[in-house]
């Protein structure tokens, strides 16, 4: 069988037959185009069924196909070359070297205990440009810094002690802002962190005049701090006469120079002056609440100061209302803040300025703090010596109509409480009793606990009671020089299990973190007083957990004292969690005369509860 | 620094750190830091995102990454900037290709799980560097040609051009002990993030 290439193949409506001689045959039919193929295939005829089958084909409909080739089509991708990306450059100032500061012979650290953040795999802590920051070229200069361990452990960066993670935090929130708020709970360290940044801003000459601002008693301890964290640099203490605070104000070798709120008021006119020595790139408020009343006359010279930087320090940024932080805040950035803002929307405003954290928040081997609220019912003699006082006072109040100021109504409270401290008669106290009853496990325990009253004659009743605790004062007047003796004994002596503190006295700057327990006999007006009081005790150090029992008569004036202390946490968080739907809760004047059910008279005095 | 010869500033202590970072939706954002001996900025560069067509990622194929990140980016920040830096680092290694671009060693700073196990140091093994540092070595690779891969200070190296090792080696001899080589990226993705966020790319 032989083939030509067909240009086509054409088939008309054909049938296959079966010759006997010649095989299996295509049969074709119609054009004269179409060949009949022989397939020469051998068939062997057989008389069968199946093979009579063949004729039952039907006509077979065939079509042409064309067999041409196309000319191959070429599809050419031109293979381009992206344009070159635009680029942004940024140039920062050649990083000037540090240079000594003062001397570093004395007083030098000694070797750096830190060990940078790939020592503990920890995460690096970042430098972070603070919202007012607007440029673009300044933002990415703070971003692009090294890690702040890195700047820190640079040479003359040593710590004698490794700060806590959330230290180093804190001083990366200083270090680049203008306007700040360090509002650590009492006992993190805002010292420390303060004065390490300014220590960075130093070194790195970013401020050369340095202001810190202080109560006069608070003073030595700044200047010891200084000595501690930061020995390189010279600090000098504003005091003496008028004559050597002029000289003192006007050195120039001194970058940091502190001086008390007191002396700042004496100073003013010094101060009012443009004498550019007297310029600040940086003013740090200690304890800055003493500001929190705009109209002071510390508020005003302090305001009046000059300077590029202003860092506020305080454990209680709003110890009474919203309007202590606009206090504040008219130093840090006038007109920032108003008192009209609700409390939400004042905590937004200021959630880039301030830095708030608490002891359990940050401290995780804090040891915990136990609140056990002991709620009691007055001795029937308390009682009755209450209803007395109580009626008779209301009754003198009405009487003194417009003539009432609110220092009739403090004078009534005050009387109040101590009736349920002590019935006046007879001495009956069921907050003693049940002093005495936690005492005596306390004792047995050989844990130690500490008392705190507002009066020094409740202390001194206490004294006298409990005398088998082996008692120890500590109040306003025990004298200064013997103050340091009462604490060693009481930390020592495994006799004395009991001291009783006043909150002026002992509320601040005293470390008793060998005690376990902590009782407050009676309320403070202020709970930013009371939990200063509580860290005595539950602070850094503490060897357990710290037991706070709070004593609250029931049905007097304490349980509603207790209810707007506890609106005022509640006014607190919402400013500086963000957690609670806001409320106006401050101890205005007319919360202190609803006490007693009275109204207001003619506007006089201004509420000062704290 | 362009190998095309022409003149270039007097290299100095700038040490350069180039990444490159992945936007799904934009595209890659090339960003490079230059920074001194102190870990201190000197200079940031950062690209317009650019986007691979569909030719191009069909045609580049497996090189696709190599051209992106060190031809069309790599090259693109390191031609013109200010500070020549004494070497490159970077943390892809997609970004190595930009050695042959350029005439600066590029090293890639391994992830420390990559890093293998070096062999104790013993005086056969060390390599002494200017200003004391010294290199340990694999003892498969001592005496012979520097190893490809090699420790400084705490960091762990890679470079593509064995040739470079002992250049970065002795480049860096002056580079503080404690240096994280592998800081400094985090820096520049933060600056990135910040520029896409002021608008400027």
């Amino acid at each position: 069988m032989s083939f030509a290439h067909p240009q086509s193949l054409t088939a008309h409506p054909s049938r296959w037959s079966i010759d006997p001689v010649k095989g299996l045959r295509w049969e074709a039919s119609g054009s004269p185009d179409v060949r009949d193929w022989d397939l020469a295939a051998r068939v062997e005829p057989a008389s069968s069924a199946w093979s009579d089958q063949f004729d039952g084909f039907g006509p077979i409909d065939m079509v042409a196909v064309p067999l041409t080739t196309p000319r191959p089509r070429v599809v050419s991708v031109p293979i381009t070359r992206s344009p070159v990306p635009r680029t942004r450059s940024f140039h920062f100032l050649e990083p000037a070297e540090d240079e000594p500061v003062g001397s570093q012979a004395a007083g030098a650290p000694g070797p750096a205990v830190f060990h940078g953040p790939a020592a503990d795999g920890r995460q690096a802590i970042r430098i972070r440009p603070p919202g007012d920051v607007i440029k673009l070229l300044d933002r990415l200069n703070y971003l692009l810094q090294p890690p702040l361990e890195i700047l820190l452990a640079e040479r003359s960066f040593g710590f004698r002690f490794e700060p806590f993670h959330y230290q180093f935090e804190g001083i990366a929130f200083l270090y680049p802002r203008q306007t700040a708020i360090l509002a650590d709970e009492m006992g993190l360290g805002k010292t420390m962190q303060a004065i390490t940044a300014v220590r960075l801003l130093i070194h790195r000459r970013e401020a050369q005049r340095v202001l810190l601002v202080c109560p006069k008693s608070l003073v030595t301890n700044w200047r010891r701090e200084f000595d501690l964290w930061a020995p390189e640099i010279p600090v000098s203490v504003i005091e003496g006469n008028q004559a050597k605070r002029d000289w003192q104000w006007r050195l120039v070798d001194v970058p940091v120079k502190i001086a008390n709120y007191e002396l700042l008021n004496r100073d003013r006119n010094t101060l009012a002056g443009d004498d550019p020595a007297l310029s600040f790139d940086l003013v740090i408020l200690d304890e800055s609440q003493r500001i929190k009343n705009r109209h002071s006359a510390t508020s005003q010279v302090v305001r009046s100061l000059r300077a590029r930087r202003r860092w506020a320090l305080t454990g209680t940024p709003v110890e009474n209302s919203p309007e202590d932080l606009v206090g504040i805040f008219e130093f840090l950035s006038p007109g920032y803040l108003s008192p009209e803002m609700r409390p939400r929307r004042m905590g937004r405003a200021v959630s880039d300025y301030v830095l708030r954290r608490t002891k359990e928040a940050v401290l995780a081997d804090l040891p915990p703090k136990l609140f056990r609220d002991a709620e009691l019912e007055l001795s029937p003699e308390q009682h009755a010596a209450y209803q007395l006082a109580e009626g008779e006072g209301v009754v003198h109040l009405n009487e003194l109509g417009e003539r009432m100021t609110i220092q009739h109504v403090f004078e009534l409270i005050l009387r109040l409480k101590q009736i349920c401290n002590f019935d006046p008669a007879t001495g009956a106290s069921t907050k003693l009793e049940r002093l005495e009853a936690d005492l005596e496990e306390v004792a047995d325990s050989g844990r130690k606990a500490i008392v705190f009253s507002q009066w020094v004659e409740t202390l001194q009743r206490l004294r006298d009671v409990l005398g088998r605790f082996g008692p120890l004062e500590y109040h306003g007047r025990i004298p200064a020089k013997h103050r340091d003796g009462v604490i060693r004994r009481f930390r020592d002596d495994p006799d004395a299990h009991v001291l009783l503190l006043s909150y002026g006295a002992g509320g601040v700057g005293l470390n008793l973190q060998f005690a376990g327990y902590v009782f407050l006999f009676d309320r403070w007006w202020n709970p930013a007083v009371e939990d200063q009081a509580i860290n005595r005790v539950h602070r850094i150090g503490s060897a357990g957990p710290v037991t706070v029992t709070r004593m609250l008569t029931l049905g007097t004036i304490e349980e509603r004292i207790n209810r707007i202390l506890e609106e005022k946490r509640e006014l607190f968080d919402t400013i500086f969690s963000d957690l609670r739907p806001g409320r106006r809760l401050s101890l205005t004047q007319e919360e202190v005369l609803g006490l007693f059910d009275l109204s207001a008279p003619a506007p006089r005095a201004r509420p000062s509860a704290a | 620094m362009a190998a095309d010869g022409r003149n270039e500033p007097k290299p100095r202590n700038c040490l350069g750190f180039l990444t490159v970072l992945e936007c799904p939706r934009d595209g890659l954002f090339g960003g490079y830091l230059a920074l001194d001996f102190r870990g201190r900025p000197l200079e940031f560069r950062c690209t317009a995102p650019i986007k691979p067509n569909r030719a191009q990622q069909i045609l580049y194929g497996a090189t696709l990454d190599d051209y992106l990140y060190g031809e069309q980016i790599g090259k693109t920040l390191l031609t013109g900037c200010k500070n020549t830096p004494l070497v490159v680092c970077a943390d892809q290694s997609a970004v190595l290709a930009v050695r042959e671009l350029i005439d600066v060693p590029v090293a890639l700073v391994e992830a420390p799980a990559a890093q293998p196990e070096v062999a104790p140091s013993n005086p056969a093994e060390t390599i002494p560097g200017n200003g004391g540092k010294t290199w340990r070595l694999h003892s498969a690779h001592a005496p012979g040609p520097p190893p490809q891969h090699f420790p400084l200070g705490h960091n762990r190296l890679f470079t593509p051009v064995a040739a470079d090792a002992t250049t970065i080696a002795e480049r860096l001899a002056d580079l503080p002990d404690g240096f994280d080589l592998a800081e400094p990226f985090a820096r520049i993705r933060e600056a990135i993030e910040e520029a896409r966020r002021a608008g400027g790319e």
